[in-house]
């Protein structure tokens, strides 16, 4: 009798503890790599598919606009402040639009420059790394000029930045990609006269999975250790020394850390808190963007005809 | 001759300024003094074996007075009627209480970018004037000259708290001038002429933006610390052989006379928790409707969430050139939401642009 007991409470502890698990992994703002690569095979058969519905702006939005979710940890966040943050992120997102991208998508960035010939200076790259919150949120432009790698940090929420435009749209399979660094030239290397592309309107953002080629060493960052999907040909420069030292590294067990997941993510409450109070706004700015969209983009096919 | 030289003397001591205020670096052990008004706050909580009828009839008592408290007007009013004081270069005027809540940058409008802290000015209210002449602070061994019986004493409050969870005590100190208790209590050194009666509101237009303040709080505590984090020494190397002393202080003194640990030796032991004065913070931004100031830099002690004092600065180049609002800033319906420092560019205004010339 005891031992039945104990099994189903036993039972019943697992199955709250998955539940714990999902609704972690639901509120992360890490893309869900499975459901990703699920909608990519998805797409590849059925080119045509209906617009997602998302019903619960927080499961949307927490990917689009990552930096309005404050920062975790717990000796920073207080209410007002990050109330006040938010109100000045939007006031300037009311003034300069602020295009949704991610690490991977193609970006050209005008800002202003008092040093420069004509006041202002615009630079083409891949977005390499997108961090922080709130006022501080960053992102990184990689490109190949003259045979030089150029990194350029922008903020984005810097009044000097006249306008951010998504050339291309696309995801890459990695969060970070400093491997471009050790990557050969062609990977980060992008024209400055890109013309944007357009993507047919409610398809889902897709998901690009070049696999670069690296340089042989020396490289910056100890790369075979960071479980890189997006590099083909790491094998080949490896010792025997460095499989064993990998192997040794690992930390498997990470990924069933419950509380390391919940400490890097914000709960649930608050996150419906946050988006319910910028979601209208937020919304309003898409909605008249999206109609801007649709008058440029037949504006511009008039010249090209003619 | 003698007349002379002194006279030139004379000239040359009046035409030097003092620029810079020196404070002493020396440290001092952290020591609790507690000043003379202070009585003991927290209580030991017990069962007070109340019914629901009872404590919700407490919890009905204690709204009632604090909406008595906040529906009475400021008390400054029907004072400016009799007689307004002027202020001088020379008057030291009432100070705020104030949380600091975080970090968060802002642009000039040449597109630079400062870092600034949030300060929340929380419910300030005045709780008590003493006059020099029944002032009498506790007796250190220190003498104290400058303070020679010519300030007052003013009692700020901050965070109005329920009565029931303080010492009767303290709660008395609060009650005998018909105010509720608050959270944080705290005396300012004011010249008499700048007092305030009981009661009177203090906001965060109690400065101006572009003033400088002085800013004082106590730093984080980072308890029991060696001498690399306390001191920032060296230690020492980490292999050629050294074992066993790579955060060690190594030698503490000289031998001969010196045969001994002189006083003042930097050695490990605890560190944060003190009272540190930041001075000469300069304010960008003003909210009035949350009473929050955004201040210049981000070396404010203390942690998010910790309390400060502002008072207005010593610094001899930073002091107040035009008259602030005196005694303080009364409220007022119809002021603008922000104020913001000249230099500082708004989130709602156009992008920066720079013109060819």
């Amino acid at each position: 009798m005891a031992l039945v007991i104990r099994k189903s409470s036993l039972d019943i502890f697992s199955v709250g503890k998955w539940m714990l698990r999902r609704d972690c992994r639901l509120l992360s703002t890490l893309p869900e790599k499975a459901d990703v690569l699920e909608n990519t095979e998805g797409e590849q058969e059925k080119p045509i598919r209906p617009k997602p519905k998302f019903n619960n702006p927080v499961l949307e939005y927490r990917h689009v606009y990552p930096e309005f979710l404050p920062d975790p940890n717990p000796k920073w966040r207080n209410s007002l402040r990050e109330k006040m943050e938010r109100a000045d992120m939007l006031k300037r997102r009311s003034q300069i639009d602020i295009p949704e991208f991610y690490v991977g998508s193609i970006l050209a960035v005008t800002i202003s420059d008092p040093h420069a010939q004509s006041k202002t200076n615009k630079f083409v790259g891949i977005c390499i790394e997108r961090k922080g919150c709130g006022l501080r949120a960053e992102f990184i432009l990689r490109n190949v000029i003259d045979h030089q790698g150029v990194e350029v940090r922008y903020e984005l929420y810097d009044p000097m930045i006249q306008s951010i435009q998504v050339l291309r749209l696309e995801k890459r399979l990695d969060d970070k990609l400093y491997y471009l660094r050790d990557a050969l030239p062609e990977y980060s290397t992008f024209p400055l006269d890109m013309d944007p592309e357009i993507l047919p309107e409610g398809t889902p953002v897709p998901v690009n999975p070049v696999q670069v080629k690296l340089k042989p060493r020396p490289w910056l960052e100890r790369w075979e250790r960071q479980e890189l999907k997006g590099v083909s040909n790491i094998e080949e420069y490896l010792k025997e020394k460095d499989r064993v030292r990998r192997e040794l590294r690992k930390t498997p067990w990470e990924k069933y850390d419950l509380m390391k997941q919940y400490r890097k993510t914000i709960p649930v409450e608050d996150q419906s808190e946050i988006w319910s109070e910028v979601y209208n706004q937020l919304h309003q700015m898409r909605v008249s963007r999206k109609k801007l969209s649709r008058k440029r983009s037949f504006t511009i096919n008039k010249p090209q005809l003619g | 001759m003698s007349k002379s030289s002194l006279k030139l003397l004379c000239t040359a001591l009046s035409k030097m300024k003092v620029a810079y205020v020196t404070t002493r670096s020396c440290y001092y052990q952290p020591k609790f003094r507690p000043p003379y008004w202070y009585s003991p706050k927290e209580r030991v909580m017990s069962e007070d074996m109340l019914t629901q009828e009872n404590r919700d009839f407490l919890e009905e008592v204690r709204q009632d007075k604090l909406n008595l408290q906040t529906a009475v007007e400021s008390p400054l009013a029907k004072v400016e009627t009799e007689e307004v004081a002027q202020w001088t270069p020379t008057t030291r005027r009432a100070g705020l209480i104030a949380r600091k809540i975080g970090n968060y940058p802002l642009w000039s409008k040449d597109g630079k970018k400062f870092q600034t802290t949030l300060l929340q000015v929380v419910d300030n209210h005045v709780i008590k004037y003493i006059p020099p002449e029944e002032f009498t602070p506790m007796k250190t061994t220190k003498l104290n000259w400058r303070e020679k019986r010519r300030l007052g004493c003013l009692l700020v409050g901050s965070e109005t708290i329920d009565p029931s969870i303080v010492t009767k005590e303290y709660c008395g100190l609060f009650d005998s001038v018909g105010m509720l208790p608050k959270r944080h209590l705290r005396r300012f050194m004011i010249s008499p002429h700048a007092k305030m009666p009981t009661g009177t509101p203090l906001f965060a237009t109690h400065f101006r933006v572009g003033d400088y303040v002085d800013v004082r709080a106590k730093t984080m505590d980072r308890g029991f610390q060696g001498v690399m984090k306390r001191w920032g020494f060296k230690g020492m190397p980490a292999s050629h052989g050294v074992t066993k002393t790579h955060r060690r202080p190594g030698n503490i003194g000289a031998g001969g006379e010196k045969a001994r640990v002189w006083p003042g030796t930097k050695m490990p032991g605890h560190m944060g928790n003190s009272w540190r004065t930041l001075r000469g913070v300069k304010i960008l931004r003003i909210n009035t409707k949350h009473n929050i100031l955004w201040m210049l830099g981000v070396g404010i002690p203390g942690e998010t969430g910790a309390m400060c004092y502002l008072f207005d600065t010593v610094l001899p180049l930073r002091k107040l050139k035009t008259p602030p609002p005196f005694p303080t800033q009364p409220f007022v319906d119809d002021i603008p939401l922000e104020y913001y420092d000249e230099s500082i560019h708004m989130f709602d205004t156009p992008t920066i642009t720079f013109e060819e010339s």
